[in-house]
């Protein structure tokens, strides 16, 4: 019997010897040379406007639709409106369009935020990062062409991740009004990533208006 | 006699080539290497990988290279040695162990890399890791809150070669200096150590009383933080940690340490051996090397679910 078994073990090794073990380089040798030039903020800026905005006009549905297909046929939604790394466990990313009217405000915090009524039932439907400190990555991990894979770490991902939310906090929260937010109507388009159950979304903007 | 075995053997291996099936009786051989076990966390992976190699068939190697990158040369050598079909390693060092993953390679074994990244890809077949920067975010946007967004804290970092003491210590940062009146008094490293997280508090401590929390890198150091300032009589100053072992679940439900991170580390090595077991069997590796795991926030809310690395519903 044990010879059978050496047998097969032979017989495998030279399979796995001739068919395994095929590498495809990408373009990790381009990041190891550039590393030392690693600007994330750069990156982040050279694609903002041609990218990063139009990407997300392109690809978001209405916060209403985008939530009733996500509850409804989750797959359905993450192929119309949504984007994670290929392999891993995070969450769906959705891209988004909101219209509605701010019934809470909390600028206190850095972490500022608005809770925000898009269906007119007064009560909060997401919360909207205002900045100065926006949390997590979800402009990042809402754009379908860029991938952890093609960055040297977790540190450069982070980096980049970060990136997004310095840009868009120095392009637009920024310039926001602080006070009296409550009852202001607010157009956004943006991301957020599916929220855990009986959690407010968190969204994050790349365009955002509030007046009236 | 051995040579007759031989013989007999590439007579078999004829008929195989044939096309004949044949029942496998010997299991093949996955090696497991990973830091020292005296870290549960460490102890939970080798654990996880272990019970699902056996599970699908396998004969399993555990090692531990005590994080000394010629340690874990050597034990590349061993797996070799001993004709492991696949290497599942966490290892001792995002530089130094390129090399070593590089010599399995080499070697015709393939190498599933979990916890720790190394600074190359197309070396491993996986590389299979926690979220660590967004796991640090959320553990410092809970010590933020819980700081009321202001006071004086300490930082401990891990072990500088691991990468991921890089990263967390910047997911840490990338929060909590948003907020300016959070203030860093002391920076120093712990080397991941409990012993070492016990003695760092205590001469912090020292030079500086007036701290309102403490942040560390991992939950061994957090665990020696919180027993060095329970010592000096300071059950007011908050504490907060990074990985979900059970015994800073413990300190939660004990109203010690306030929260930490849990890292999904049992399902991430049970994942690095099914991914293992495919590609010995198929020669295909998952779809992309660099995968990231999500990390979980740990308060007193949810420390009841936790268990061993992991979760309930």
């Amino acid at each position: 019997m044990p010879r059978f078994q050496a047998a097969c073990t032979l017989v495998l090794a030279g399979a796995l010897a001739l068919s395994g073990c095929k590498f495809v380089k990408t373009e990790d040798e381009q990041k190891q040379a550039a590393a030392g030039a690693f600007n994330p903020d750069k990156l982040v800026a050279d694609i903002w406007d041609s990218k990063v905005v139009p990407f997300l006009q392109e690809r978001a549905g209405t916060f209403q639709e985008v939530s009733a297909l996500a509850t409804s046929n989750l797959d359905a939604a993450a192929e119309k409106y949504g984007h994670k790394e290929k392999q891993g466990n995070a969450p769906w990313t959705f891209a988004a369009k909101i219209d509605g009217v701010i019934v809470a405000e909390e600028t206190k915090s850095r972490a500022g935020y608005v809770d925000v009524d898009v269906d007119g039932d007064q009560k909060a439907d997401m919360r909207v990062a205002i900045g100065p400190a926006v949390r997590g990555t979800a402009i990042r991990d809402s754009l379908k062409f860029v991938n952890f894979n093609e960055f040297k770490n977790q540190i450069e991902w982070a980096q980049y991740g970060k990136s997004f939310n310095t840009h868009v906090n120095g392009l637009l929260l920024e310039k926001l009004p602080r006070e009296g937010l409550t009852g202001k109507t607010i157009k956004a388009l943006g991301a957020y990533p599916l929220p855990a159950k009986g959690q407010l979304p968190l969204f994050v903007p790349v365009t955002i208006t509030v007046g009236g | 006699m051995n040579i007759t075995r031989r013989l007999i053997t590439v007579g078999f291996a004829a008929v195989m080539a044939a096309g004949v099936a044949m029942p496998s009786f010997a299991a093949d051989l996955i090696a497991i290497i990973t830091p020292s076990h005296d870290n549960p966390f460490f102890k939970a992976e080798a654990v996880g990988a272990e019970a699902k190699a056996k599970e699908l068939g396998y004969d399993t190697l555990v090692l531990v290279h005590d994080d000394d990158a010629n340690k874990q040369s050597q034990l590349i050598d061993t797996a070799i040695g001993r004709g492991a079909k696949a290497i599942i390693l966490d290892n001792a060092g995002s530089e130094a162990s390129i090399a070593a993953v590089q010599k399995a390679k080499d070697a015709g074994i393939p190498s599933f890399l979990i916890d720790r990244e190394i600074n190359a890809t197309g070396v491993a077949v996986s590389q299979i890791v926690s979220n660590n920067y967004q796991g640090a975010q959320l553990g410092a946007e809970e010590f933020v809150k819980l700081m009321g967004e202001k006071g004086n804290y300490v930082e401990l970092l891990g072990r500088e070669a691991d990468l991921n003491a890089g990263i967390r210590s910047k997911g840490y940062h990338d929060v909590i200096d948003e907020y300016p009146d959070m203030k860093m008094v002391a920076q120093q490293s712990a080397n991941w150590s409990q012993t070492e997280g016990y003695s760092k508090m205590e001469t912090i401590l020292q030079a500086n009383p007036d701290i309102q929390g403490v942040i560390a890198g991992n939950d061994t150091m957090a665990m020696g933080a919180i027993a060095a300032l329970q010592a000096a009589g300071r059950k007011d100053v908050i504490v907060v940690g990074f990985d979900g072992s059970n015994d800073v679940r413990d300190s939660i439900k004990a109203g010690g340490i306030k929260a930490t991170v849990m890292q999904p580390a049992y399902a991430q090595a049970q994942l690095a051996v099914t991914q293992a077991d495919t590609y010995i069997k198929t020669g295909k590796g998952p779809a992309e090397e660099k995968q990231l795991m999500d990390c979980v926030l740990i308060t007193a809310d949810n420390a009841g679910k936790l268990e061993t690395f992991a979760l309930s519903e």
